[in-house]
C-alpha cells in the first residue's frame, strides 16, 4: 500500500516558520492548555510592563540630585494590605482554575470507547503495543514488567491474544481518544509531544493509565524521551503519526499478533556501560 | 556550652581564640572573616570552574559532535569531539552540581554570612568558631569528593543534579557507579558542612546580639541569613540522608529505589525535593536580604515596609517546605496532591510580590546613587521579577504539562540562579568588598563589567524561553537528532554564543577584584555612609571586631532622618537632645 509507504519513511515536520514560539497543537486537551498559557502571559505580561516602568520612572525621577533629600518613610501600611490581597486573589484564582483543567485532563475517566494504546520505555526506545480487533489490550501487571516480558502481560490473557507490538513506531488515529498505559522497563522516561502539548513520566514498577488524549490533526511527530534516561537519552525518540481512521485500520491489519513480544530492535542505541 | 554566649563578648571579643599569623592565618583560623574570606575565594574559585563546564557543554549544544551532517559526516567541523553523550551528561549534571552546592551557597552563606553577621550583630565573632572553620573544610572536601568523579572509571556522574532513581541508583542503567557514589559522597560532605554552619549562625544570632539590638532592629541580611539557617538545619539532613541511601544502593545491594527489588523510585524524588524546594529559598533568601540593604543604602532611605520583608521571608520559609510536589506535578504522584501543591505553590508567589512591590517602595523618593553595587542589585530586582513571572506557569498544573523539561524551565532558573543570587552576589561584593580588604573596588571597571554581564545575560537566557516552547528537552546531548528541533538550531548557536560573551565578560570582575586588592582606593570605615555596625570599626575589622560592645540604640535603616545633619544615623548612635526627628524610625511617614 502506497500510504502504509508512506508512513514508513515519514519523517516528523521540520518547522519553517514561528520557530521562536509554540508549534501548532493537535491535541484535545491543547487547547485549554494554550489558553491558560496565553492567559499567564498576559497577566505576566502586562504586570512585567507596569512593574519595570515603574521602577524606571522612579530610577529616573529619584536619581540623586544635589541638595533634594531622600524622604525618609519606613512604609505605608495600607499599601502592604493592597499588594498583599490583589496577588492573593489573583493566584488563587489561577490555582482555581488550573486545578479545573488539571481535572478535567488527568481526573476524567477517559471515554469508553478509547483506543487503549500500552507504551513501555527502555533504554533507549520505546516498545509499543496496540489491542488487536477486540479492542482490548491484555492487562499490565507492573510488577511482570521486565526484559522476557516488556508488557507485563499475561501469555493466557484471552484480550491479548490478538495484541500486536511495534518498537519506536506510534499511528494514532485521527479525532479517536487514544487511552495510554504508560510504564518502563528499567530508569524513569517521560513520554514527550509538543503538539500534543503532553508530557508525562514513566516510571518502573508503575503503571499509569491516566493519560488520555485526541488527535485532532493529521501528521508526523516525533516522540521523545523528556527524562534524563542514560547515555543514549538524546537519541530516544520514536515516529509518532496521526492517520484518518481507514488508514488506521489497514495499518492494523498488516500488523501479526504476538502475544507476549519480545521486541526485535529496529534502531537499537549502541550501549557500551560500564562497571557491571 | 554555657560558655558561648554574651559573657564572653564581654570578656575578650577575641572570643576565647587567639589571631593566627602569616599564611597559615589562611587555611586555619577560627575568625569568622578569614573563614568568610575562605569561602569566598575558593567559591569564586569554583564559580570559573562551573563556568567553564557551562561552556562546554553550550559547545557541545551548538555544535553537537554527534551531529550528522549533510554529507553524512558524524560531528560538526568545529565540534569538540571529546564530548561523547555520557560526558555530555557529565557536564551538565557537574555544572548544575558545582553552581548550586559549591558557589551559589558557599558565596551567599559560607562567605557572606560568615563574614557579616558577627559584624552586623555586634559581636566578636561566632558562637562556635572551631565548627566554623570545620564546617569550611568540610565544604572543601566536598568539592574535592565531588569533582574526583571526573577521574574514576566511567566518569563523574551523568544523572542530572537531581540524580533521580534508579537511573542514579543503579550501576548498570548509568555506567558512573564510582562518579555517582563520589557524588552522593559529596552531597552527603558538603550537607555536614551547611548543618555545621546553620546552628552556629542560629545560636549566634539568638544569643549574641549587641544590647539594644532586638530582632525587629536586625539589617534585613541577618533576618535574610537567620532564616535561611533554619531551612538549612531542616531541608539539608533529608539530602544527606538520600545521598547515604543512594551509596548503600548503588554499592551495598540495598533497594531503597529500584522497583526491580521492591524499591520505589517516586520516594528518591520526594526526598529530593522536601529538600531541593527550600534548597531554591536557601539560594535566594540571602540574596534577597542583602540586595534590599544595597537598595536601602544607595537610595538613602530607609527598606519600605520592613516588617513586611521580615513576615514575608518567614512565610516563604515555611511555605518552602509545602510545596516541594509542584517538580513532581508530572511524575504519577497522586493527582489530587498535584492539585494541592499547585494551590500551595501559587500562594508562596505573593510573598516573593511582596518584597519586589517594597523594593520599588524602597525606590520611591530616594536619592538614588547608581553606583556599581546599586545597579546589581537593580539587576538582581528585575530579573528576580521575570524569573519569578516564569515560575507562574510551571506552577500551573496545565501549562506545567506542556512546559516541563524544557528549556523554558532552564530559562526559569537561571533568571533566578543567575539574575537574581548571582546579581545579588556581585551588589554584595561592591558593598561590603571595602569592609574585607579596606579598598574599593574600581567602579569603571566595575559598570563595564555589570553592563556586559547584564547584556549577555539576557541574550543568553532569554531565548531558552523560546526555544524551551518550541519544544525543546533539556539534558539532550544533541538537539539536531530531533527533527521538530532542528529548525531551532541557529537559536541554540545564539544562546551559546551570548553564553561565551557572558564568560568571558567575567574575567573584568576578576581583574577588578584581584587588582584592587593592591591598586584599589582606601576606602576607610564607611565609604558607603551606611548605617550597620560593620560601618563603625576600621575597614578590615580587627581580631575581635569591636573594641568594646556596641550598644544598639536604633534600627538599621536610619537614612536621610529630617532634621539631622548627615542623611543616615549609624546604629550605635544614642539620640542626640537637640535632633528628636532621629526617634523617627518607628513613626510611619504616610504615602504621597
Amino acid at each position: 500500500m502506497s500510504l502504509l509507504s508512506l508512513l514508513s519513511t515519514a519523517h516528523a515536520e521540520v518547522r519553517q516558520t514561528s520557530v521562536w514560539w509554540l508549534p501548532r497543537n493537535v491535541n484535545m486537551f491543547g487547547h485549554e492548555i494554550d489558553f491558560l498559557f496565553y492567559l499567564i502571559l498576559w497577566l505576566t505580561g502586562v504586570t512585567a510592563v507596569a512593574v519595570f516602568s515603574v521602577m524606571i520612572y522612579f530610577l529616573v525621577k529619584y536619581r540623586a540630585r544635589p541638595g533634594v533629600p531622600a524622604i525618609h518613610s519606613h512604609g505605608n501600611n495600607a499599601l502592604e494590605v493592597i499588594w498583599t490581597t490583589i496577588p492573593v486573589f489573583i493566584f488563587l484564582a489561577l490555582a482555581i482554575y488550573g486545578n479545573e483543567q488539571w481535572t478535567q485532563m488527568r481526573l476524567r475517566t477517559p471515554p469508553a470507547d478509547a483506543l487503549p494504546v500500552a507504551v513501555v520505555g527502555e533504554q533507549f526506545g520505546w516498545n509499543v503495543r496496540y489491542p488487536g480487533p477486540d479492542g482490548k489490550l491484555a492487562k499490565m501487571v507492573a510488577s511482570k514488567v521486565g526484559k522476557e516480558n516488556p508488557f507485563g502481560v499475561d501469555p493466557a490473557d484471552p484480550d491479548g491474544i490478538d495484541d500486536f507490538t511495534t518498537y519506536n513506531d506510534i499511528v494514532f488515529p485521527l479525532n479517536r481518544p487514544v487511552r495510554l498505559y504508560l510504564s518502563s522497563k528499567d530508569v524513569i522516561h517521560a513520554f514527550y509531544v509538543p503538539e500534543f502539548r503532553l508530557y508525562q513520566d514513566m516510571v518502573p514498577g508503575r503503571v499509569y493509565d491516566f493519560v488520555w488524549l485526541k488527535a485532532e490533526a493529521t501528521g508526523n511527530f516525533q516522540l521523545a524521551c523528556n527524562q534524563l534516561c542514560g547515555q543514549g537519552h538524546y537519541k530516544m525518540f520514536g515516529k509518532l503519526s496521526v492517520v484518518e481512521e481507514s488508514a488506521y485500520q489497514a495499518w492494523v491489519k498488516s500488523k501479526t499478533p504476538a502475544p507476549t513480544a519480545s521486541i526485535e530492535k529496529s534502531n537499537p542505541v549502541p550501549v557500551s556501560l560500564v562497571n557491571k | 556550652m554555657s560558655t558561648i554566649a554574651a559573657t564572653h563578648v564581654g570578656e575578650s571579643l577575641g572570643h576565647g581564640h587567639e589571631e593566627a599569623t602569616g599564611w597559615k592565618k589562611y587555611l586555619w583560623s577560627l575568625d569568622h572573616k578569614i573563614i568568610g574570606l575562605q569561602y569566598l575565594f575558593t567559591s569564586l574559585v569554583f564559580l570559573l570552574l562551573g563556568g567553564a563546564l557551562a561552556l562546554l557543554l553550550r559547545w557541545q549544544l551548538a555544535f553537537p559532535s554527534t551531529q550528522v551532517m549533510a554529507n553524512g559526516d558524524v560531528g560538526n567541523p568545529i565540534s569538540l569531539p571529546f564530548i561523547n553523550p555520557q560526558f555530555y551528561n557529565a557536564l551538565f549534571t557537574m555544572h548544575a552540581t558545582v553552581m548550586v552546592f559549591l558557589v551559589v551557597m558557599p558565596l551567599l552563606i559560607g562567605a557572606f554570612g560568615n563574614y557579616l553577621i558577627p559584624l552586623k550583630i555586634g559581636a566578636g565573632d561566632m558562637a562556635f568558631p572551631l565548627i566554623n572553620e570545620l564546617s569550611y573544610w568540610f565544604f572543601v572536601a566536598s568539592g574535592f569528593v565531588m569533582l574526583a568523579g571526573f577521574f574514576v572509571a566511567g566518569g563523574a556522574a551523568a544523572g542530572g543534579w537531581t540524580s533521580y532513581a534508579p537511573l542514579s541508583s543503579v550501576a548498570a542503567y548509568n555506567g558512573t557507579k564510582m562518579g555517582q557514589t563520589l557524588w552522593a559522597a559529596g552531597i552527603f560532605v558538603n550537607g555536614l558542612a551547611s548543618i555545621m554552619g546553620a546552628f552556629n549562625y542560629i545560636t549566634t544570632i539568638v544569643n549574641m546580639r549587641a544590647p539594644g539590638l532586638g530582632f525587629f532592629r536586625l539589617p534585613l541580611t541577618v533576618w535574610a541569613l537567620f532564616i535561611t539557617a533554619f531551612l538549612l538545619l531542616l531541608a539539608v539532613p533529608v539530602l544527606s540522608a538520600a545521598g547515604a541511601m543512594l551509596i548503600l544502593d548503588l554499592n551495598f545491594g540495598t533497594s531503597f529505589f529500584n522497583p526491580a527489588q521492591g524499591g520505589q523510585p517516586l520516594l528518591w524524588q520526594h526526598l529530593f525535593w522536601f529538600f531541593g524546594h527550600p534548597e531554591v529559598y536557601i539560594m535566594i533568601l540571602p540574596a534577597m536580604g542583602m540586595a534590599s540593604d544595597v537598595l536601602s543604602i544607595f537610595s538613602r532611605k530607609p527598606v519600605f515596609g520592613y516588617k513586611a520583608m521580615v513576615f514575608a521571608m518567614i512565610a516563604i520559609g515555611f511555605l518552602g517546605f509545602i510545596v516541594w510536589g509542584h517538580h513532581m506535578f508530572v511524575s504519577g504522584m497522586n493527582l489530587v496532591l498535584s492539585a494541592a501543591f499547585g494551590v500551595s505553590t501559587m500562594v508562596i508567589a505573593v510573598p516573593s510580590a511582596i518584597k519586589t512591590f517594597n523594593w520599588l517602595g524602597t525606590l520611591w523618593g530616594g536619592s538614588i546613587h547608581f553606583t556599581t553595587a546599586m545597579l546589581n542589585a537593580l539587576a538582581f530586582v528585575a530579573m528576580f521579577v521575570i524569573g519569578g513571572f516564569s515560575g507562574i506557569f510551571m506552577a500551573s498544573t496545565p501549562v506545567n504539562i506542556f512546559v516541563h523539561h524544557t528549556y523554558f524551565i532552564v530559562a526559569h532558573f537561571h533568571y533566578v540562579l543567575f539574575g537574581g543570587s548571582i546579581f545579588a552576589i556581585f551588589a554584595s561584593i561592591y558593598t561590603w568588598y571595602p569592609k574585607m580588604f579596606g579598598r574599593m573596588l574600581d567602579e569603571t571597571l566595575g559598570k563595564i563589567h555589570f553592563a556586559l554581564t547584564f547584556v549577555f545575560f539576557n541574550l543568553c537566557f532569554f531565548p531558552m524561553h523560546n526555544v524551551g516552547l518550541g519544544g525543546m528537552m533539556r539534558r539532550i546531548a544533541d538537539p539536531t537528532a530531533y527533527e521538530h528541533l532542528r529548525s531551532l538550531q541557529p537559536i541554540n548557536q545564539f544562546i551559546t554564543f551570548a553564553a561565551i560573551g557572558l564568560g568571558f565578560s567575567q574575567l573584568l570582575f576578576f581583574w577588578n577584584f584581584f587588582r584592587s586588592l593592591k591598586h584599589g582606593k582606601p576606602a576607610g570605615k564607611n565609604p558607603w555612609h551606611a548605617t550597620t555596625l560593620e560601618w563603625t570599626v576600621a575597614s578590615p575589622p580587627g581580631h575581635g571586631n569591636f573594641a568594646s560592645t556596641p550598644k544598639v540604640y536604633r534600627g538599621a535603616y536610619d537614612y536621610s532622618v529630617p532634621g539631622y545633619p548627615r542623611d543616615y544615623i549609624m546604629q550605635n548612635e544614642p539620640d542626640a537632645p537637640d535632633a528628636p526627628a532621629a526617634k523617627s524610625s518607628v513613626a510611619k511617614v504616610p504615602v504621597g
